[in-house]
């Protein structure tokens, strides 16, 4: 008998302010994401990311449609919900003038067994390396979020919900959390996190869903959403680029979107880099960058397979 | 269904407000105290009140001059007429602090990820500041009884702190009532220009009731916790428990208003 989904929703739409100045963040959301998985849910600056999440949460309410997480009713059943699931926020806002320890006391007081909540706390907090003693107003942006993700954690939760975990997050700590992560799901816990940045859920989910102006474009999994075999290349020579290797460029089938500006190249590279390397050769190259698709270049990428493909 | 977490943590990080208010208001009651032990003082204002049309003895806090002649009156319509003010401010600020502040602030959402109801918060966090504003008004008790002791002065010491103590009704009407507008509106900018709104408009129907005669400015009195708040008819000896009772009914209806509201809505900005 297959499991029941950890959350599951089913044409979840939220609709805010009303008449003219209605605006629809979330469109019929159906998807679910099951046990012991680390979903992620890409989209854009304003796509419906913490409008999903906040409905989940039940702290706003959908306009239509439902949510069930770890089989209950996201809105009858959200204090037994919230009991078992642990959130971080994308913007998080705590008492400043409240230490870590006062603040993790508290919500472990709310939670019950306080004693063994704040013991596991202080485990957190030496593995992100976070002083709980300081005030909220004196801690950095990112120490700020490591106090977050204790919170988030600290009671154990079966299911953590994220929103934009890692921004403000210095590369060591985000390589920490992307550690904490992947013990999170080996523990056979699941983890739902949105970014709308690629490299972290390229590292850390094996799902992942698109979600674009509220819509649901796709959940595919890692492997297939990022096997997208291009990459943006920036060449500048030291001198003007020769018409010659211009007109190699232009005929190269692994080339296109070249745009040329004196001495500088830019272009999307399919494929291999041995056919570029050989035409920019025949000139003197100062300068070679090399930069990933951007989530919108995935996703157009992936969507131009898809329709190539019917 | 509660177990009381938000109640002991908004008591333990709010306490400081009965301290301060409750020193400020204290100080404030000594001092009158401290002039009515003078009796050539209070003989003097006595003689001056009398002189006085109603609506300009109104503005000192009485609609009878003859209060001013005993001292307990003369305490209580100096203090409790300057006390409401005070503390419907205190009160207005405590409506805020029940949801609106934290709402704003965006910690509501770390808040409500938290395992309880919003039911819950709402009911402990009320809870706490009416225990707060209770705590504010028995320093308001304590300091004025405790100074007509000390002063000897001869005063109906009874009456003086059953007064002060009629005000916290009225006070609690002022919390819900804020509470409840911005379980409404959301934006706390409207919610304090309205609870203001409330507040004054109500010293204003009680001003005009205490001036003028007939059947509407009547109505207009009873309109106003601050007619119910007054402690004049306990000094006189006429207190009717019926504007207190109605004031607390309207009380608990705000509450159960404010709960219902707060359950519908969507939460956070």
């Amino acid at each position: 008998m297959a499991s029941t989904p950890v959350i599951e929703t089913s044409r979840l739409s939220k609709t805010y302010g009303s008449g003219s100045r209605q605006t629809l963040a979330l469109d019929n959301l159906s998807m679910t994401v099951n046990r012991g998985e680390v979903f992620g849910f890409l989209g854009p600056n304003g796509a419906g990311k913490t409008t999903t999440i906040r409905l989940l949460l039940d702290l706003i309410r959908p306009s239509s449609g439902s949510a069930r997480i770890l089989g209950m009713d996201a809105r009858d059943d959200s204090v037994d919900i919230r009991r078992r699931i642990g959130f971080l926020p994308a913007e998080l806002n705590l008492w400043p003038g409240r230490t870590g320890n006062q603040i993790i006391y508290y919500m472990a007081s709310v939670r019950g067994d306080s004693k063994g909540i704040v013991k596991h706390a202080d485990e957190l907090a030496e593995q992100l390396k976070l002083d709980t003693t300081k005030r909220v107003r004196d801690l950095s942006s990112g120490n700020r979020r490591k106090l977050g993700l204790v919170l988030a954690m600290m009671h154990e939760p079966e299911l953590l919900i994220l929103d934009e975990p890692s921004s403000g997050l210095d590369p060591l700590m985000q390589q920490t959390f992307h550690e904490m992560m992947q013990g999170y799901r080996d523990k056979g816990k699941t983890v739902f996190l949105s970014s709308h940045v690629l490299s972290e859920v390229q590292a850390i989910c094996d799902r992942a869903g698109i979600l674009r102006d509220g819509d649901l474009k796709a959940v595919e999994t890692i492997d297939k959403l990022t096997n997208v075999e291009f990459r943006w290349v920036n060449v500048r020579f030291r001198d003007a680029i020769p018409d010659g290797l211009t007109a190699e460029l232009r005929q190269s089938d692994a080339i296109s979107q070249l745009d040329l500006n004196g001495s500088q190249a830019t272009m999307r590279l399919l494929g291999d880099f041995d056919p570029l390397l050989r035409i920019i050769g025949q000139g003197y190259v100062e300068d070679l960058r090399v930069e990933e698709p951007s989530l919108e270049d995935i996703f157009l990428a992936f969507y131009s397979s898809e329709e190539g493909g019917r | 269904m509660t177990n009381g977490v938000i109640l002991a943590n908004t008591l333990r990080t709010s306490w400081k407000q009965v301290l301060y208010w409750g020193l400020g208001m204290g100080v404030l009651g000594v001092y009158i105290v401290f002039i009515s032990s003078n009796s050539d003082i209070v003989e003097g204002y006595a003689k001056l009140f009398e002189s006085l049309p109603p609506a300009v003895l109104q503005a000192f806090g009485a609609s009878d001059a003859a209060l001013f002649s005993s001292t307990e009156g003369w305490v209580v319509s100096i203090f409790v007429s300057e006390a409401s003010l005070i503390l419907s401010i205190q009160a207005v600020l405590a409506g805020l602090n029940i949801a609106a502040n934290e709402e704003q602030s965006g910690i509501m959402d770390m808040i409500m990820s938290m395992p309880i109801s919003r039911t819950q918060f709402i009911l402990e966090k009320t809870i706490a500041y009416a225990l707060i504003t209770l705590g504010i008004i028995l320093c308001c008790v304590a300091f004025p009884v405790l100074s007509l002791i000390a002063f000897g002065v001869d005063a109906d010491i009874g009456a003086v702190a059953s007064s002060i103590l009629n005000l916290y009704p009225g006070l609690l009407l002022v919390t819900v009532v804020t509470s409840l507008l911005t379980t409404i509106l959301r934006r706390r900018s409207v919610a304090i220009g309205l609870a203001a709104a409330f507040v004054i408009g109500s010293y204003i129907f009680n001003v005009i009731g205490n001036a003028a005669s007939g059947a509407v400015a009547d109505l207009m009195q009873q309109l106003s916790f601050f007619y119910h708040a007054s402690g004049e008819a306990i000094i006189a000896g006429t207190f009717n428990p019926t504007g207190t009772i109605g004031v607390i009914v309207i009380v608990a209806i705000c509450f159960a208003a404010s709960i219902s509201m707060f359950n519908r809505r969507d939460l956070g900005l």
